[in-house]
C-alpha cells in the first residue's frame, strides 16, 4: 500500500517536472561587478613641480598635467650634467656624465659641444629566480608589454628600490626624445647595456657615412658599422647643418628592434643666441624649456611619439632568459607577416594613462607647436577634436608657406613626422572654444588597448579652466575612474556599467542554459490539410515550375519561327550547299 | 683659430679612441656624506663604512681585501649568459672588515651591490659599488655578525638575470640563493626542446655517388695488409722463445732503439722488395 503511494508520488513528481522546469519565465538580472582595487586617475601629488620656476638658471615652463617632468630633470638635461650643483643632479636618476655640455664655438652664449651617452635597458622582461617580471613598466593599469627602449645613462639601480621591481621613472617609454641645436658638434654615445647587440642609425639627421676615425656613423651594421654588442661602446658623430624633427632607431634586426621600443625622435632646433635647449624630453610631451626658434612663432611645444607594439613579440622576452633562444625565437621564427599590434602606445603609455601626461594644457588665443611621430609600421591618421591645425613641416622640412595645408587629420606613414600649428584663437575653424577636445589615431584600432576600447592613444587638448587641481581633466560624461582598473583592462569590467539607474546595459548574471527553460514553441496551423490562399502561394513560389513553364514558352517560340521562316532557311542552306559543289567541281 | 685649438683640445681629451684604451682608476672621489662618494666620471660607492663596527661584533675580526672582476668576457664559461663576474662566491668571518676592488672590464656601467646589510648601518641595506668601464673603484664595508648569505648582483636591467650574480656568505651563510652561474640552477628554466628543425647541410648527390660506388677492397689495403703480415712475422722470429719478463725488457730495450733498428729493418725490408736484383725472401 505504501509503496503504491510512493511511485505514484514520484510517478506525479516525473510528470510535472517539465511544468516546473519551465516556471521560469523572466530573463536573468544584471548584476554589478566590483572593479576591485581603483588607481587614482592622478596618483602623483606633485603640485610645485606644476609651477612655471627658475632651477639653476634654466626658464622651466609651467606644467598643469598631472605628471610634469622633474624641474631638476629638466634643468639638468638643459645646462649638462657637468654644469649643475650635485644637490640637483640627485633630484635626478641621471649619471653625472650623461649629457655633457662645452664651449661655445660660435660665441653665441651656448654651448656648442654635446654628449649624449644612451642606455637600453628591456622592461617587463623574464627573471630566472620566480614567475614574474623583470624591471616592471604599466603601460595601462596591469598591461605590461616587454619592450626595449634607449634610455639617458643613469646611475644606480633600474628599480625604485630593491624590495620594489618597478622601473625608476627615467626607464620607461618611448625612447627619450633627443634635442640639439642646429651646427652643434654632437657625440651620441651607445652604452649598450642590453644583452643583445644593437646600433644607432640617425634617420634624416644630417651625419656622415663615416665618423672623424674613418669609422661607420651609419648606423647600418651590413653596410657601414658592425653592431655594438653587450658590454662594449660606440660614439656617433654628427654636425647637423639642417633644422627638423628627425628620428634615431636602432638598425639591427631593425623589423623586430623598432617595434620592441628602439625608436625615438631627434629633433634639430633652429641656430639661435643663447639657445640652449632641453637635450632630453624623458617621456616625450610637453617641453618645458622650448628653444628661442620655437618660443618666437609658439607659446608651448609637445612632443607627440605614436608607436604600436604587439604582444607576441614582447611575450619571446618573457618566456626564456637564455638570450640564445630569445634570439632564435625573435630573429627565425616570428614571422613579422603574420604579425599585429595589440599596444598602441602615446609616449610609452596607453588611456586612461595618456591621461596623466600626454594632455595638450591650452588657453584661447595660443599658438602651440606640436610635432607628431609615427613609428609604428602602419599608416596613421590623426585627428584633432575641436581644432583644425595647420601641417607647416614634413619630415622636418617646412612646407611652402602659402601652400600649407589646415585640416583635421595628419596622416603619417610609418616613420613620419609632421610639425602641427594649433591655434586656439575661437573662430569656428582654428578653434571652436573651449572645452575637452579629445586628439586621437583614426585609425580605429589604435583607440584600442588590445583591441578593446577606450584604449590606446587617446589624449586630450584641454583648456585650463577644464583642468582639475590634480591636472585631470574635469570630465563631465561617464565617470572614468572604473578604466584606471586591472579589472576593465583584463576584459573583465562592462564599459557600460551603471549608466543609468537599473543598470539596463550592465553584466547580466550567469544562468545555466537548462535553467533557463524551455523556449517558447509557436503553435502550429490550427488545420493543415486547410491551406489558405497565403500558404498556396508560398507552397507554390518553388521556382522550378515557373522556370519550366517559360522554358517551354521560349521552345514554342523557336519552333514557330522556324516554321515561319523555313522558305529563307532553305535558301541559306542551299548556298552552303552550292559552295561545296562548286569546290567538288 | 683659437676655436679651432680648443675643438681639438676637446677631441683629443675625449676621444672614444682614448676611453678604450685600459682601466681607469677612480681613486679621487668626492666624499658626499653617509658613505656615498662620486667622481665627476660617474664611478660611485654607497654604504661605505670604515670603522662603524655593527651591533655584536665587539671588535673587528680581521681585514679582506679582495679584487672582483666584471664584463661580458666573463660569461664565457657560463653558456645562455651574458654578463658574469670574475667569481661567484664569497665567503668571510662575520665581522670582517672588506674592501672590494671592482674592477669592470666593460665599456658600459656595471655595479657590485651587496644587500641585505642593517639598515642602521648601511642606506637602504646596501653597499654599492658602481663603474663605467673600463674603470676600477674601491670601497670598504665591515660585515655584520650573523651567519648569512647576502646577494652580490649587478642591479642595471637584466644584468643579474643574465648572469651578474653572487653570493657572499657570511660564517658559511644560511642558505643558498638561486640562478647563480655554476653554482645553482634557475627556479625558472628555459625550454630547450628544439623549435626549428636541426639543419643538416645537402650532400653533393655526386660525391654521395662515389661514395656508394667505391670498391672495399682497394690496392693500398691490400698492400697495408701485406706489410701488416710481414711486420707480424718478423715480429713472432724475434720473440720466439722468450719468456714474458724478457718480452717486456726486449720491448723497452727496442722501443728505444726503434729509432736505428726500426728503420735500418724496415729499410732492408724494403731494399728487398723494390731491389728487382734480388729475389723476395724472408729467410736471414
Amino acid at each position: 500500500m505504501l509503496r503504491q503511494a510512493f511511485i505514484s508520488l514520484v510517478g506525479t513528481f516525473a510528470v510535472l517536472l517539465p511544468f516546473l522546469a519551465t516556471a521560469a519565465v523572466d530573463l536573468p538580472p544584471s548584476i554589478t561587478i566590483d572593479p576591485g582595487k581603483v588607481e587614482p586617475p592622478c596618483k602623483f601629488n606633485l603640485p610645485k613641480w606644476r609651477d612655471a620656476q627658475v632651477v639653476e638658471g634654466v626658464q622651466i615652463q609651467e606644467s598643469r598635467r598631472c605628471l610634469p617632468d622633474n624641474p631638476d630633470l629638466i634643468a639638468a638635461v638643459v645646462k649638462g650634467t657637468n654644469n649643475i650643483s650635485m644637490e640637483t643632479l640627485m633630484e635626478t636618476h641621471l649619471s653625472v656624465d650623461s649629457v655633457i655640455k662645452k664651449d661655445d664655438l660660435d660665441g653665441d652664449g651656448d654651448p656648442d659641444v654635446i654628449i649624449i651617452k644612451l642606455e637600453v635597458f628591456e622592461l617587463n622582461g623574464h627573471t630566472p629566480d620566480f614567475a614574474g617580471l623583470s624591471t616592471t613598466y604599466d603601460i595601462a593599469p596591469g598591461v605590461q608589454p616587454a619592450m626595449w627602449v634607449f634610455a639617458p645613462k643613469t646611475r644606480g639601480m633600474s628599480t625604485q628600490s630593491f624590495i620594489s621591481n618597478v622601473a625608476n621613472t627615467t626607464l620607461r617609454a618611448p625612447s627619450p626624445v633627443i634635442r640639439v641645436e642646429q651646427d652643434d658638434i654632437v657625440w651620441l654615445q651607445l652604452e649598450n647595456s642590453h644583452y643583445f647587440p644593437h646600433t644607432i642609425h640617425l634617420h634624416g639627421v644630417d651625419h656622415p657615412y663615416v665618423d672623424s676615425s674613418g669609422e661607420g656613423n651609419d648606423g647600418v651594421p651590413q653596410t657601414s658599422d658592425k653592431v655594438v654588442m653587450p658590454g662594449s661602446a660606440k660614439t656617433y658623430e654628427f654636425k647637423p647643418r639642417v633644422p627638423g624633427t628627425f628620428v634615431y632607431h636602432c638598425h639591427v634586426q631593425a623589423h623586430v628592434h623598432i617595434g620592441m621600443g628602439l625608436i625615438g625622435m631627434l629633433v634639430v632646433e633652429e641656430n639661435k643666441p643663447n639657445n640652449w635647449v632641453q637635450t632630453l624630453n624623458v617621456g616625450a610631451g610637453q617641453v618645458r624649456h622650448p628653444s628661442k626658434g620655437v618660443l618666437a612663432d609658439y607659446d608651448s611645444e609637445y612632443d607627440m611619439h605614436y608607436h604600436a607594439h604587439d604582444k607576441d613579440l614582447g611575450d619571446i622576452v618573457k618566456e626564456f632568459n637564455d638570450p640564445r633562444l630569445v634570439a632564435r625565437k625573435m630573429n627565425r621564427e616570428y614571422d613579422l607577416q603574420d604579425a599585429t599590434d595589440e599596444y598602441h602606445l602615446l609616449n610609452g603609455l596607453s588611456f586612461p594613462f595618456t591621461l596623466r601626461e600626454s594632455l595638450i594644457v591650452a588657453e584661447p588665443d595660443q599658438n602651440i607647436k606640436m610635432r607628431i611621430f609615427n613609428s609604428s609600421g602602419e599608416m596613421s591618421a590623426m585627428h584633432t577634436h575641436g581644432h583644425k591645425a595647420t601641417i607647416t613641416h614634413y619630415d622636418g622640412v617646412e612646407h611652402n608657406p602659402i601652400a600649407q595645408i589646415t585640416r583635421d587629420i595628419y596622416d603619417l606613414a610609418p616613420a613620419q613626422r609632421n610639425d602641427l600649428k594649433i591655434s586656439t584663437k575661437n573662430d569656428g575653424f582654428h578653434s571652436y572654444g573651449e572645452g575637452i577636445w579629445i586628439f586621437h589615431e583614426h585609425r580605429e584600432k589604435s583607440i584600442t588597448t588590445d583591441g578593446m576600447n577606450p584604449g590606446g592613444g587617446i589624449s586630450a587638448i584641454v583648456y585650463k579652466k577644464y583642468l582639475d587641481d590634480t591636472g585631470m581633466p574635469k570630465v563631465q560624461g561617464s565617470d572614468i575612474t572604473p578604466l584606471f582598473t586591472q579589472a576593465f583592462h583584463s576584459r573583465q569590467y562592462p564599459v557600460w556599467q551603471d549608466f543609468d539607474e537599473w543598470n539596463s546595459l550592465g553584466e547580466p548574471e550567469e544562468v545555466e542554459d537548462e535553467d533557463l527553460g524551455d523556449a517558447f514553441v509557436v503553435p502550429p496551423p490550427k488545420d493543415k490539410n486547410k491551406k489558405t490562399v497565403a500558404a498556396t502561394l508560398i507552397a507554390t513560389t518553388d521556382a522550378t515550375p515557373v522556370v519550366n513553364f517559360m522554358k517551354g514558352l521560349g521552345a514554342a517560340l523557336v519552333v514557330f519561327l522556324l516554321y515561319a521562316f523555313r522558305g529563307k532557311l532553305t535558301g541559306v542552306l542551299s548556298l552552303f550547299g552550292k559552295k561545296g559543289g562548286r569546290k567538288d567541281a | 683659430m683659437l676655436n679651432f685649438k680648443s675643438v681639438a683640445l676637446v677631441l683629443l681629451l675625449v676621444s672614444p679612441s682614448l676611453w678604450a684604451a685600459k682601466i681607469v682608476v677612480h681613486d679621487r672621489m668626492m666624499d658626499h656624506g653617509g658613505g656615498h662618494l662620486m667622481d665627476m666620471g660617474g664611478a660611485m660607492v654607497m654604504g661605505q663604512n670604515i670603522d662603524r663596527v655593527p651591533d655584536g661584533c665587539g671588535t673587528i675580526s680581521g681585514t679582506k681585501e679582495i679584487t672582483v672582476r666584471a664584463g661580458h668576457k666573463h660569461a664565457k664559461r657560463f653558456p645562455g649568459r651574458m654578463f658574469a663576474f670574475d667569481q661567484q662566491e664569497f665567503n668571510f668571518e662575520p665581522c670582517t672588515k672588506l674592501t672590494v676592488n671592482f674592477i669592470n672590464e666593460d665599456k658600459i656601467r656595471h655595479q657590485f651591490m651587496i644587500h641585505g646589510l642593517p639598515r642602521y648601518l648601511y642606506a637602504k641595506g646596501m653597499f654599492h659599488l658602481e663603474v663605467t668601464g673600463p674603470g676600477q673603484v674601491t670601497g670598504t664595508l665591515i660585515l655584520p655578525p650573523a651567519k648569512k648569505t647576502y646577494l652580490v648582483h649587478c642591479d642595471i636591467a637584466q644584468h643579474m638575470e643574465k648572469g651578474m650574480k653572487g653570493q657572499m656568505k657570511v660564517g658559511g651563510g644560511d642558505i643558498d640563493l638561486p640562478s647563480i652561474p655554476g653554482v645553482t640552477p634557475y627556479v625558472v628554466q628555459d625550454s630547450y626542446k628544439r623549435t626549428v628543425p636541426l639543419y643538416v647541410p645537402p650532400v653533393d648527390p655526386s660525391v654521395a655517388a662515389k661514395k656508394k660506388n667505391a670498391p672495399y677492397f682497394t690496392v693500398s689495403m691490400i698492400a697495408g695488409l701485406v706489410i701488416g703480415l710481414i711486420l707480424l712475422v718478423a715480429l713472432a722470429s724475434y720473440l720466439k722463445g722468450k719468456q714474458i719478463t724478457e718480452i717486456f725488457a726486449a720491448l723497452f730495450g727496442y722501443t728505444v732503439a726503434l729509432g736505428s733498428k726500426g728503420f735500418n729493418f724496415l729499410k732492408s725490408i724494403f731494399v728487398r722488395l723494390f731491389d728487382k736484383t734480388k729475389k723476395l725472401s724472408f729467410k736471414k
